[in-house]
């Protein structure tokens, strides 16, 4: 991969340098939908994939160009595009690889939206998933079959923290010749940089610790250019004529980046789930920080995870830079500064106790989002899974005492009397 | 389209369009360790302006198989038999960096007088330091990465792109990637030991236009300056970018050709 500026510099630059004629240091937010076309030739040439440039910010947007250009930069990738949330990211990536009758091998340990899609709505279209462990290649290897057409996984699966091995993964993706598309929503590129490791596509939730805020939605699809599409047979929708532009193979005329000019082509304009260039800008500034985000968010969590291994009230934690996770080793090899600001923990007491916890806490924003600059705090037992009992959300690999904490960048020490608040209220409870 | 080309799988970019060797045919000359893919953004263009065209992947190179060619001049003599084969006549040649090497020589065996040349970041000579000769022997994909660096102007470490969402070097990279390994040394040695172009420049009797990079690390701009000074009424521009005009400065390029050949007509 070619870098000239490091991570940091490129964070706050890339995609962006000051037009000359208004010299504006912040990307400009360019609130339009549509472009002027100076001439019919020049429409033409951007209805045809002639040359590339904005016709409508369906398809692509000055701002949110600026913010997947950063984001290819970061990543090492080819090309990238923004849209409208995480999971229209996956659905764009899989819509523009499988047809019905395809097959995708993915972990078994994901994100529900994303579980859910794969399980339940693509088998509808005619695309089956068999679900397999994250971190055992092998299971991996066994459920490919001739039609598979990818292989998904988180990097870090939420909520449960596993770790996938993305190096022997890939390793057996590329010998298969299958590309490995990866969620790398709790990792981001600071942590770890999975084109580095053998992936090619990434999917991300910004959304979470990219934006970095919580206040835009937002998703991207990163791809790695590393992927030969070449196989007709195999990936008719990338290397195959297209139904439109007059018959164009995706593969031939744009190469490392045909997978992105074929969900423009196709996704962008047939389902549109396009990002608004307003919350691009908002998206950006986050990244501006990441990287003194993270630094901070991961020192933060090893704060706190020592802090609930020695409380008297925790009856378990759970994150992958401790030695008692079943994947540490694995965590230790690929996330070397540290597996991300998700912690998951036991309290005393059960299900009324992490009830009572959530409700006594009182700087922990308690609500359904993960990567924050605030720490956030939910209970499954309690909100999302309430419905079911404890022995349902066991086979879930959930319990039901089981909080989930997203460290967020406050003065630690604040929020480890926050949780002495939480704790006492329980103590009195279990009393 | 692929056809089979001296008993080798051989991939020519035809910009989406059928190849029609009736009408006047634009060929790219893709330059060392590159393909068809240096022209993503010409080659549908012409296409869609009428033009018939072809852009070769020369052996070893992207889609095609085969052995790399070792000299510039074995490079120009695959070349005319490749537009012999496909029984071309008007032809425009465009060059880059190493393709323009490859044109100054197919000049002077073409059989048919060329409509036209055009240099882009060319000159008549590219000497390739030792250290990068060494490195492409070595480590293919190293050097890869450094010539990406090295080609790209600012747009390239700051990932500006006039294709929404594309990068210089990510995109870069990964089109030098398709080569077969052994394919960069042996163009960077043709390009080193080529020393006939200030003759072939001098013998140019059709029409020419180069287009410069003011920031050009691989062919620098002092070389071009001269390289068209050997011509007579060599049409010139210099754009503000690095040594890969043809993706830095996509729309740019594409009109400085279109009004070159309007003159012409
Ligand atoms: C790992 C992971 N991937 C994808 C998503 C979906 O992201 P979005 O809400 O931006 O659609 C989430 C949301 O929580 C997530 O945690």
């Amino acid at each position: 991969m070619s870098e000239n500026y490091k991570f940091d510099t490129l964070s706050l630059h890339a995609g962006h340098i000051p037009d000359k004629e208004t010299g504006s240091r912040a990307v400009p937010i360019y609130q339009t939908t549509s472009y002027v076309f100076n001439s019919t030739e020049e429409a033409a040439s951007l209805y045809n994939m002639e040359v590339g440039g904005h016709l409508y910010t369906r398809i692509s947007n000055p701002t949110v160009a600026a913010l997947e250009q950063r984001l290819a930069a970061l990543e090492g990738g080819a090309s990238a595009l923004a849209c409208s949330s995480g999971m229209a990211a996956m659905h764009l990536v899989i819509s523009a690889i499988c047809s019905s009758g395809d097959h995708i091998v993915a972990s078994s340990k994901m994100y529900g939206a994303n579980i859910n899609l794969l399980q339940h709505t693509m088998p509808r279209f005619g695309v089956n998933t068999d679900f397999v462990n994250p971190n055992d290649p092998e299971a991996i290897k066994k459920a490919i079959k001739p039609n598979t057409k990818l292989v998904f996984g988180e990097v870090i699966g939420n909520p449960g923290l596993d770790i996938m091995d993305v190096p022997e993964t890939a390793k057996i993706c590329n010998s298969e010749n299958i590309p490995l598309v990866l969620d790398a929503t709790f990792n981001t590129p600071y942590l770890m940089q999975p084109f580095k490791h053998g992936a090619n596509i990434i999917v991300h939730s910004l959304t979470k610790w990219l934006g970095g805020h919580g206040i835009a939605i937002g998703g991207a699809i990163v791809n790695g250019g590393n992927f030969d599409w070449g196989d007709k047979d195999k990936f008719p929708t990338i290397s195959g004529p297209h139904f439109a532009l007059g018959g164009i193979s995706f593969w031939e005329e744009f190469g490392p980046s045909a997978l992105i000019a074929k969900i423009r082509a196709e996704g962008m304009y047939n389902f549109g789930p396009s990002l608004s260039p307003t919350n691009a800008f908002h998206l950006m500034q986050g990244i501006e920080t990441l990287p003194l985000r993270m630094k901070k968010h991961i020192e933060n969590t090893h704060s706190i995870l020592d802090f609930l291994v020695n409380h008297e009230m925790v009856k378990w934690v759970k994150h992958p830079d401790l030695e008692t996770h079943p994947d540490h080793e694995v965590a230790k090899r690929i996330l070397p500064k540290g597996s991300g600001s998700i912690v998951a923990f036991g309290i005393k007491g059960g299900r009324e106790a992490g009830k009572l916890f959530i409700e006594s806490v009182q700087l922990a924003s308690h609500l359904a989002n993960v990567g924050d600059a605030k720490t956030l705090l939910i209970h499954p037992g309690s909100t999302t899974h309430s419905h079911l009992s404890s022995e349902a959300m066991k086979e879930g690999g959930l319990t039901d005492d089981m909080i989930r904490l997203s460290v967020g960048l406050e003065d630690i020490n604040d929020i480890k009397k926050d949780f002495e608040r939480g704790f006492k209220a329980v103590k009195k409870l279990n009393k | 389209m692929i056809i089979n080309f001296k008993g080798a799988k051989t991939y020519i970019g035809t910009g989406g369009k059928s190849l029609d060797n009736t009408k006047k045919t634009f060929c790219f000359l893709h330059g060392a360790g590159q393909n068809h893919l240096s022209f993503i953004q010409q080659a549908r263009f012409f296409a869609y302006k009428g033009y018939s065209v072809v852009v070769p992947d020369m052996p070893a190179h992207g889609f095609s198989d085969g052995n790399p060619c070792k000299s510039i001049k074995e490079n120009a003599e695959w070349i005319n038999d490749l537009l012999v084969e496909l029984k071309l006549k008007n032809v425009i040649i465009t060059g880059h960096s190493q393709g323009c090497l490859v044109a100054l020589e197919l000049n002077k065996i073409f059989k048919y007088p060329l409509e036209a040349i055009i240099f882009v970041a060319g000159s008549n000579e590219i000497p390739v330091n030792q250290f990068l000769l060494d490195l492409s022997k070595e480590n293919p994909q190293k050097a890869s990465q450094m010539m990406v660096i090295w080609g790209h102007g600012i747009d390239g470490d700051m990932s500006i792109n006039k294709w929404p969402g594309h990068s210089h070097y990510g995109e870069g990279n990964n089109i030098m990637c398709m080569n077969q390994p052994t394919a960069l040394n042996c163009d960077l040695n043709s390009c080193n030991d080529y020393s006939d172009g200030k003759d072939a420049t001098k013998k140019i009797k059709v029409p020419t236009l180069a287009v410069l990079a003011k920031n050009d690390q691989m062919t620098p701009l002092k070389s071009g300056l001269k390289f068209v000074e050997l011509m007579e009424n060599c049409e010139t521009h210099i754009l503000d970018c690095g040594h890969f005009i043809p993706s830095e400065r996509p729309l740019e390029l594409n009109s400085i050709i279109n009004s070159f050949l309007s003159k012409l007509e």
